[in-house]
């Protein structure tokens, strides 16, 4: 028997695996498992408060665009309401004028 | 007393202690005060589809100002004549041109309108009409564009602010062929 079949027999003879050897895969597993859940609640963590904010800020803008809006039509209405008496003014102006010019042919 | 209407607190530009002592007699008070800010953020509110708020809001993008006083009294005899003279006076300046102005003396009612002509063209007006028991004061500051004012037929009497320069224009005519035929 030469020396390289003694070094195969040696490479290929049964050996027992260590006592630690499944734990420490279970725990690797474990460890691996861990890393990805912690990544998927990490990223789901960010997307939750990525849409808190989106409905935060909508809400945000929302609310500015209705008060704008409000004040607005307020505006409007303020506006409306003195052209209203203003041209109220102007009518009297002008029924006076021509009442005055009625009496003035007579 | 009621005070229905009022965007701003900026005073209207005339003298306080009359405006103060007239709200105080009245019955009813309408105010109304819009500052050239508020103009422009109202015309952007104005229906473009509409046609009255369309020119409504091409008249009130220039302006400098829309100050409406309506007192509505209880009783005549509630203002005096000092009060509403103390306010034509405040008017009484070169910048203004008096438009219209008529006292009829049995009824009390007084009526003005004055413009503010700057190179030919009207960038301000003030009327203030009195009866015995409503007085209402208006002013419009910054330039009146006449044929805008001609489009509210809506609003009834604005357009009618044509209609009064033209009525005291026909009389100045009248008046001008009178004097001729006098010299013929």
């Amino acid at each position: 028997m030469d020396d390289f079949e003694q070094e195969l027999r040696r490479a290929l003879e049964r050996r027992l695996a260590p006592l630690s050897l499944k734990r420490k895969v279970m725990e690797r597993r474990r460890w691996r498992r861990m890393q990805l859940h912690g990544h998927a609640a990490l990223w789901q963590r960010l997307a939750a408060s990525l849409l808190l904010v989106a409905v935060l800020g909508g809400a945000w803008k929302w609310r500015q665009a209705e008060e704008e809006r409000r004040r607005g039509e307020a505006a409007r209405e303020q506006v409306l309401t003195a052209l209203r008496i203003t041209s109220h003014a102007l009518d009297e102006v002008n029924s006076r004028l021509a009442a005055h010019d009625r009496a003035g042919q007579e | 007393m009621a005070v229905c209407a009022q965007a701003q607190t900026s005073p209207l530009p005339l003298p306080p202690p009359v405006e103060k002592a007239l709200a105080a007699r009245a019955s009813h008070v309408t105010e109304v005060t819009l500052g050239k800010n508020m103009l422009t953020f109202a015309s952007k509110f104005m229906n473009g589809k509409n046609k009255d708020e369309s020119a409504t809001s091409r008249l009130i993008q220039g302006l400098d100002g829309i100050y409406v006083r309506e007192y509505q009294f209880d009783k005549p005899g509630e203002y005096s004549m000092e009060e509403t003279e103390q306010l034509r006076k405040y008017f009484e300046t070169s910048e203004w041109s008096p438009l219209v102005r008529e006292h009829a003396r049995k009824s009390g009612e007084t009526t003005d309108v004055m413009v503010k002509l700057v190179n030919g063209e009207t960038h301000g007006m003030f009327i203030l009409s009195a009866e015995p028991k409503e007085l209402t004061i208006v002013l419009i500051l910054g330039p009146i564009r006449m044929e805008d004012l001609g489009k509210l037929k809506g609003l009834g009497g604005l357009g009618a602010l044509g209609d009064v320069e033209k009525n005291t224009g026909d009389k100045d005519k009248e008046k001008e062929k009178a004097k001729k035929g006098g010299t013929q």
